[in-house]
Formats: C-alpha cells, sequence, structure tokens
C-alpha cells in the first residue's frame, strides 16, 4: 500500500544518474549540441529515408533519441502512466523502424508523420486497455499508410521509373541496399561503405552485379 | 454539395485521437468525402505535431527531472527494434460495399473492419448496428424509406449524423450527401425524407419523444438508439 514514498525515492535516484549522465554527456559530445537542444533538428527527414533505403540504425538511433522522450511526454498525458508511455515509444519507434519507407517528405514534415504514427499507436492502445477492442482501427479511422493509388493519367516517365523501382525491389538485399544508396541517395561508395560497414571493393562488385541485373531485366522486357 | 461541417475544436478533438472510437469513424467519414476538412485535417495535424515535437518543454510537463529510461533500456529496445524487417504488406484498401434496401451502398473506409449486423425495420425505419464496443455510444446505419420521417425528438445525450445516400430536411435545415450533423438535447427535430436516405449514427443515449404520446414512441427510441 504505502509504496509511493518509495517509488519517489526511486523516482529521485534515478534523475540524480540521470542528470549524472547529461553533465558526462555534455563533456563528451560536444558535435551534438545542436541536436541537444529541444528545437527539431533539420536531418529528422534524411534519418526517415535512410531508414528506409538502407535500414540504417544510427539515423533510427537518432530519431529515438529525438522522438522518444517527446513521446513518453504525450503517453503519460494521453494513457495516464509512466508503463504504459514507454509501450507507446516502443509501439511508436517499432511503426516508424517498419513503415518508413511509407515516409513521403513531399507530403510534409518528418515530425508531422511521426505524430500520426504516435497518435494511431496510442488510440489503438486506449482501445485495448478500455474495451479490449482486438480490431486496430485507427489506420482505417486515419489513413496514414494507405497506399497511394497509381494515379489514373500516368506519364511515360513516371510509368518507367515505377517500373524501375520495382526491378531495383527485386534485387537482392544487399545489391538493393547499394543501388538505393549510390543512385537514390546521391552517397558516394566510400559513404555508403562506411554506413553498411563493409569494405568500398564489395560496394563496387555489388553495384556491378546489381546493375548487370537490372540491365538484362531492362532488356528483356524491351523486346 | 457538403453544407455541414464538424466544428474545429471537434476536429482538433479528432487529430489528436480523443475522441471516441465510434464518433472519431464518423469524422473520418465525413473527413473521407470533404476536401474542405482534408486540408483543415492536414493543418491541425501539423499544428499539433509542432506542439509535441517542436516545443522547448520537454520538461515542463513532468516536473523537473525528465522521467527517462536509463541509457541501457533505450539501447535494448533500440536492439529489438532494429531487428525487425520492414513492413511491406500492402494495406488492404478494397471498399467494402453492404446491402441497404436491396441497393448496394459503398461503406467510408473507416468502417472497413467493422461488422454490421442485421437490419431490423419498424415501418419506413430500419436500422442495422455495427459491432464496435465504445462504452455507451452505439453506431449504426439508419435507413428512412422514401417518404418516411422521424417523430419529433430530441436527445437526451448527443447523436452525430452522417448523410451517406439521399437526403433529408428539417427545422434547422436541408442535408445532403457527406453533411455532417451533431445535436444534442438543446436541438429538437422532426427528420423528413422525400426520396429516401441512409445515415451513419452515434448516439450516446435513447432519443426522447417531444409530442405524442411517449410510451408508444418509446421503442421507437430505444429502436434508433
Amino acid at each position: 500500500m504505502l509504496r509511493i514514498d518509495d517509488y519517489v525515492e526511486q523516482l529521485k535516484a534515478r534523475a540524480m544518474q540521470k542528470s549524472v549522465a547529461a553533465i558526462d554527456k555534455k563533456e563528451v559530445c560536444t558535435i551534438n549540441a545542436n541536436t541537444m537542444e529541444n528545437q527539431v533538428p533539420p536531418e529528422l527527414s534524411q534519418w526517415l529515408v535512410d531508414v528506409a533505403n538502407v535500414r540504417c540504425k544510427r539515423a533510427f538511433t537518432e530519431l529515438f533519441r529525438f522522438f522518444s522522450p517527446k513521446i513518453k511526454r504525450f503517453g503519460i498525458k494521453q494513457l495516464g502512466n509512466e508503463a504504459q508511455a514507454n509501450e507507446l515509444i516502443q509501439d511508436t519507434m517499432t511503426n516508424v523502424w517498419k513503415k518508413a519507407h511509407l515516409y513521403n517528405a513531399d507530403k510534409g514534415a518528418a515530425t508531422t508523420w511521426v505524430y500520426t504514427i504516435m497518435r494511431n499507436a496510442s488510440f489503438d492502445m486506449l482501445r485495448r486497455i478500455k474495451s479490449k477492442g482486438e480490431v486496430q482501427l485507427a489506420d482505417d479511422i486515419w489513413p496514414t499508410f494507405a497506399d497511394e493509388q497509381p494515379e489514373e493519367v500516368m506519364f511515360g516517365d513516371h510509368l518507367m521509373e515505377k517500373q524501375m523501382f520495382n526491378y531495383v525491389d527485386s534485387l537482392p538485399e544487399a545489391q538493393k541496399a547499394v543501388v538505393k544508396g549510390v543512385y537514390y541517395q546521391e552517397l558516394s561508395q566510400e559513404q555508403l561503405a562506411k554506413q553498411l560497414g563493409v569494405p568500398v571493393g564489395t560496394i563496387k562488385s555489388r553495384l556491378r552485379l546489381a546493375l548487370a541485373k537490372l540491365k538484362k531485366q531492362l532488356g528483356e522486357s524491351n523486346d | 454539395m457538403i453544407n455541414h461541417h464538424p466544428k474545429n475544436d471537434i476536429l482538433t478533438a479528432f487529430v489528436s485521437g480523443q475522441l471516441p472510437a465510434s464518433v472519431s469513424v464518423v469524422v473520418a467519414s465525413h473527413v473521407e468525402l470533404c476536401e474542405h476538412c482534408q486540408q483543415q485535417v492536414e493543418l491541425i495535424t501539423a499544428q499539433q505535431a509542432a506542439s509535441a515535437f517542436n516545443s522547448a518543454s520537454d520538461n515542463e510537463l513532468i516536473g523537473e527531472a525528465p522521467i527517462s529510461n536509463s541509457e541501457i533500456d533505450e539501447l535494448d529496445m533500440i536492439d529489438m527494434i532494429t531487428a525487425l524487417e520492414p513492413d511491406t504488406a500492402s494495406v488492404e484498401t478494397a471498399p467494402v460495399e453492404v446491402a441497404v434496401n436491396s441497393k448496394l451502398l459503398t461503406l467510408p473506409s473507416a468502417l472497413r473492419q467493422v461488422v454490421l449486423k442485421e437490419w431490423q425495420g419498424l415501418g419506413k425505419l430500419s436500422r442495422a448496428r455495427f459491432d464496435l464496443d465504445d462504452d455507451e455510444m452505439r453506431m449504426s446505419l439508419l435507413h428512412i424509406d422514401k417518404g418516411g420521417s422521424v417523430p419529433t425528438h430530441t436527445h437526451k445525450g448527443f447523436e452525430v449524423t452522417l448523410l451517406l445516400e439521399g437526403s433529408f430536411d428539417d427545422e434547422m435545415g436541408h442535408y445532403s450527401v457527406g453533411d455532417f450533423i451533431w445535436l444534442d438535447g438543446e436541438h429538437t427535430h422532426q427528420p423528413v425524407t422525400q426520396e429516401g436516405c441512409v445515415c451513419l449514427t452515434v448516439s450516446s443515449d435513447a432519443i426522447h419523444f417531444t409530442q405524442g404520446v411517449s410510451q408508444i414512441l418509446n421503442p421507437i427510441g430505444r429502436f434508433i438508439y
């Protein structure tokens, strides 16, 4: 019953650790000073694109660091306790990781996209708690993830582009990541090697294999 | 042409996920039909996102010390999440159709997964409930046949209506497809339809008849709720 005092003590102890950790961090990590500020870092959108295209764990970690304290604040307000707020962080960030390819930078800010994911996760959590509703309704109510229906009138270029995307998607994962990194994100082979943690030579050979495969596919379909 | 829209505070509560599920479904169904409200929702969503993520007051609401996961928990969670595969399965978007009075009606997308129970008729009124657990709120499709009406009534709770097909009139105006109507105990009305209509409704309580012999009409009140 009278656990509240213990709990408060725990919180205090944790807050203490936290502020010590924060001081450590400030000394070690001065480069990231800008992102430690509470303003929105301009890289958010690029991080989402990196997660989508090359499953970049570092970019995801940056996203996690920026969003999780804010999701927690939202969660405590909406769901009323810390355990559920933590669950909301997990649900939201899992969906960010799994659905990053559905983020479209032309359609809105990264913060807006993550907000809709957080809101949907929170809505379905509340329903699970309140009414044991099994059906996940939020994505139907706010169709954030609805696949874009192809425009009825498509220009030749778009069709070709789309076909190209399909070919690229059919490549083996390792080759796909290289093609996407080089052609969609315009990374240098060196940058990509660093990001994927493989030697530059591997990037070169994967790229060669992938391009040969794409050429073959395009040749075949042009017959 | 849609003339009746949810008020701005309803749209804001909708965007923040604070409306009950059934009311959210009705607002979403209106937004799906209404370009004006789509733009509003977009705008409000961007604003809400800004206030959730841009504010410089991370610590204000929680108090002095931000309650945060320890560094180790955080890394665990990141490891666990990044081990998952991306979700590439495409989302089911085929429209769902139901037969109303032997005509097919396309349901709003928000109702894609909600089961519609069987129709029950009473004179020119018929209704089918949706199987959606939402406290005391009940959501139904209400069909009023040509020339039908609901006797003059008011609402003990509130009633949200979205006109899906046809049109109707009451003391306050003329309504056509896509119109969103929010009524409560302050409103008394008698909806009448010339051509017949189908509405999506959510009520929080039985309606209350203000004219005639209420005991006879009470079953209708419960029927419509």
